[in-house]
């Protein structure tokens, strides 16, 4: 694992000075990155830190204002991803860059460069599945990339990349949509790549999977390296600290309220298809309480907190206080007290074109103070948004601004602001924390804690059992369209909740005769 | 909102206008290369549309059906609803309101109104049914508002063969219309359709800025998931942009029939829906700016002939200015969509 720096090579890379500035605001400045051969870098910070810019200039994606690039000694001039590639820096985007509809071997044969019009499909296919043996890949080349899961087509980007020539991968935030098993995969993967003297950027805000990969870590700080340190030398306080500049408060426990009536309630909820189908989920959340489900994704998340917002046709009833919804649509629901924070921040809780005050009104513009019968109010639209922006410090422009313009975690305070600050009943949050740094984290979980100490009924999804740990005043595990028990937090069985992720038999035989009571 | 809509209304207007200097620009270069000269060209061209009372009133009517059709189709790109069937809406427009005019005894203050209502809603009605087959079938708005056109061209043409047509007449139209029917002028041959469109330009633009129907219809067209979560139904807002649209360029064919012709003649919407589809395209899909976008192509159109009279160059030039404005609109919208992209 230590690094190969002892042997007089130059580095495999060297960004001296980089600085970058859009507008007024200075996104890079001086920015100083060695990557060695052989050694994994974590590069940490929270969002709008200046990593995305960082990477992006590395990529050949942005030019910078200043600052020099020298890969393995040589000065070099990025000027596109085309120019990156051809360096050997290859770069795993959060989207990934395939052909959908074409094969593994395909979408690696489109990535080899300099093959023309005419390329060698037997010697790639056995290059392929050499590198598929030498790095654990289980690659099938036939198989449609379409028809693959999220963490296959990692390995199909990577692959690709591979054999492209890559010397140096940059990883952006790989392990936000994986599951722990596919986690572990994918760090052997890069680890067997780094061995090999090649080397790799490692980007993300989980601090646990830093420290258990990375050689080096970095840490970015509005646009400056706040500190440089050796892995064996740190610690997740340490690093938390360099990342938001003061240390993070420990999580106080939550407090046990006295618990009140059930306020949210779902009977036998079952759906069809598309998706995970949903069977016969029952639930009931009591006024002031947290019920947290855990699940890998996928395995009906969205489906149950669309059924219960009104957004996926479903059998069974729902009810929120004395209030039947059973077959009400979400407009309904929404005015009956039913907040819903969806996962899917970029088309479906936040339109990113609309402006900060449209997006705040976004689901109650048909109601005052927004619109009077049916005239928009631009004046009240303005005004709850200077006081969502003050109350809430999403930091933006203005009420005005497009909310594209504002970081990830600023876009989900808007969401948060708007479904927490019309003070519901009941809310169902899915993943609401998703691809924040640790400040926008706290900051979202904090409102929803404030929700339920107002009395509200909360649904809270999450992929992460961490996070399912500290919010949740009972846990339950979702897997395959189907709810466990729920069980206290105090009496929780973690062995019995990862069972149950995992979909152990026998864990969930016991659940079965339950629903069959 | 009102900053909102008066900025939204100029961004539109100064990527047109950039449009129109650019494509003036390579006309010049046309006719140069024709042996002319531009300037005593384009001022034969501008002289020829505003050089009298008359002339201005020529380029009016023109405009009058762009600026209606193109209000609504801009509407319905703010939804991302393709609609192409202006034509087809125009034709059934003007077929229904020539048919009320000849068919139904109404007092003759009722009649132009009555006309116009049921030019309306027979594009209201043609605009829906491609709705309905969007939303029941399936069947991309695209195509069946295309197709639909051929339908509503023929309908025209069957009507005027039956019962509409004129007996005796060397040519496919209906008799003149009853006086009572004629759209009233504003001066000498100046009716009344630029008047209705302007306030239809205005209206869209308020429906569009200030209504909570506005909002719903530009959040469908920014994103279904967003619009489906907020509670709005995607599927009504199709149906009601498509109404609305429908009935506007119905209007138009009313206004066209009642005020230009004064009688239906087979052909009479000779592509002005097709036409009024860029000039959305030029007005940035602002209903506001359709306004000065649809009077620029009718002030084109109405100085064409004049060019062609005093310089000799050729009133051709006129369209390819027109398509080249579109071209260099739609430049600028693809350099502006790789911007925000970036």
């Amino acid at each position: 694992m230590a690094p190969d720096d002892g042997s007089g090579a130059a580095p495999m890379l060297e960004m001296l000075g980089i600085s970058k500035a859009y507008g007024t605001v200075q996104a890079n400045r001086g920015v100083d990155l060695t990557v060695r051969r052989g050694e994994i870098l974590g590069l940490l910070g929270e969002n709008g830190s200046g990593k995305s810019t960082l990477m992006k200039i590395l990529f050949g994606m942005v030019r910078p204002d200043d600052g020099r690039i020298v890969l393995k000694g040589q000065r070099v001039e990025i000027r596109s991803p085309a120019d990156a590639r051809r360096a050997g820096i290859g770069m795993v985007h959060q989207h990934f860059m395939l052909a959908e509809a074409m094969s593994v071997l395909d979408n690696v044969l489109l990535g080899l460069p300099g093959k023309g019009a005419w390329p060698d499909r037997r010697a790639a296919a056995e290059e392929l599945a050499r590198a598929s043996r030498a790095y654990g890949l289980d690659l099938d080349p036939d198989a449609a990339v379409e028809s693959l899961s999220f963490g296959m087509r990692q390995r199909v980007e990577i692959v690709k990349l591979i054999l492209g020539g890559a010397e140096l991968l940059i990883m952006d935030e790989p392990t936000s949509n994986l599951s722990a098993p596919e986690v572990g995969a994918l760090l052997a993967i890069l680890r067997r790549f780094a061995g090999e003297g090649r080397s790799v950027v490692f980007i993300s805000h989980k601090l646990g999977e830093v420290l258990e990969l990375c050689d080096q870590v970095v840490v970015l700080r509005d646009g400056a390296v706040a500190g440089r340190r050796p892995v064996a030398g740190t610690d997740r306080a340490d690093l938390a600290r360099l990342m938001v500049g003061r240390a993070m408060p420990a999580v106080p426990a939550a407090p046990a309220g006295p618990p009140g009536p059930v306020r949210l309630a779902a009977d036998s909820l079952t759906t069809g298809g598309p998706g995970i189908a949903l069977s016969a989920v029952s639930l009931d959340i009591r006024a002031g309480e947290v019920l947290a489900v855990a699940g890998i994704d996928g395995n009906g998340q969205t489906e149950l907190a669309e059924a219960l917002a009104g957004l996926r046709p479903a059998r069974g009833r729902v009810r929120l206080d004395a209030e039947d919804l059973t077959g009400r649509g979400p407009a309904a629901r929404l005015a009956a007290g039913l907040a819903y924070v969806p996962v899917d921040r970029g088309g479906t809780s936040l339109v990113p074109g609309m402006t900060v005050a449209e997006n705040l009104a976004l689901r109650d513009v048909a109601r005052p103070p927004f619109s009077r019968r049916a005239w928009l109010d631009g004046e009240a639209f303005r005004e709850r948004a200077r006081e969502r922006i003050a109350a809430y410090g999403i930091r933006c422009a203005g009420p005005a601004a497009p909310a594209r313009s504002l970081s990830g975690g600023n876009q989900q305070k808007i969401v948060i602001a708007r479904e927490i600050g019309r003070g519901p009943r009941a809310l169902v949050a899915v993943q609401p924390t998703w691809g924040l740094d640790p400040g926008a984290t706290r900051f979202v979980q904090d409102a929803i804690r404030a929700l339920r100490a107002a009395g509200g009924a909360i649904l809270y999804v999450s992929a992460e059992l961490e996070e399912v740990l500290e919010m949740g005043d009972r846990v339950a595990v979702l897997h395959a369209g189907r709810l466990s028990r729920p069980v206290r937090r105090a009496q929780l069985d973690l062995v019995r909740v990862g069972l149950l992720m995992a979909g152990d038999r026998d864990a969930w035989a016991p659940e079965a005769e339950r629903l069959a009571a | 909102m009102s900053g909102r809509l008066r900025g939204e209304a100029a961004g539109a207007l100064l990527a047109g206008l950039g449009a129109v200097f650019l494509a003036l620009a390579v006309g010049a270069g046309l006719i140069l290369a024709t042996g002319r000269d531009p300037a005593a060209a384009y001022l034969a061209l501008f002289g020829g549309a505003l050089g009298s009372p008359d002339r201005i009133a020529f380029a009016f009517n023109k405009a009058t059906p762009y600026v209606l059709t193109a209000v609504g189709v801009a509407l319905c790109f703010r939804a991302k609803v393709i609609n192409i069937g202006g034509e087809g809406q125009i034709a059934l427009g003007g077929l229904a309101a020539a048919w009320v005019a000849l068919s139904v005894p109404l007092p003759a203050g009722a009649l132009v109104p009555a006309c116009l209502a049921a030019g309306a809603a027979a594009g209201a009605l043609w605009a829906g049914l491609a709705a309905l087959i969007r939303l029941w079938r399936g069947v991309h708005e695209v195509l069946c508002t295309l197709l639909l056109n051929f339908i509503a061209l023929l309908l025209v043409a069957e009507a005027l063969k039956g019962d509409l047509g004129e007996t005796g007449a060397g040519f496919p139209q209906s008799p003149l219309l009853p006086a009572g029917a004629w759209l009233p002028r504003l001066t000498g041959t100046m009716h009344l359709g630029i008047g209705l469109a302007a306030v239809a330009a205005v209206l869209g633009s308020v429906y569009l800025w200030r209504t909570t129907f506005g909002f719903r219809l530009r959040l469908v067209g920014a994103s279904r998931a967003a619009a489906v979560y907020a509670g709005v139904s995607p599927a009504r807002t199709l149906v009601s942009v498509m109404l609305i649209a429908g009935g506007l360029a119905g209007l138009a064919g009313g206004i066209e029939v009642l005020g230009v012709h004064r009688r239906l003649i087979e052909g009479f919407s000779n592509g002005l829906g097709f036409t009024a589809i860029g000039i959305a395209l030029l007005a940035g899909a602002s209903p506001l700016a359709a306004l000065p976008a649809g009077l620029l192509f009718g002030l084109l159109e109405a100085g064409a002939l004049a060019m062609q009279r005093q310089v000799g160059v050729p009133s051709s030039l006129v369209p390819i200015i027109q398509g080249l404005t579109m071209v260099f609109v739609l430049c600028a919208l693809g350099l502006r969509a790789r911007r925000g992209g970036a």
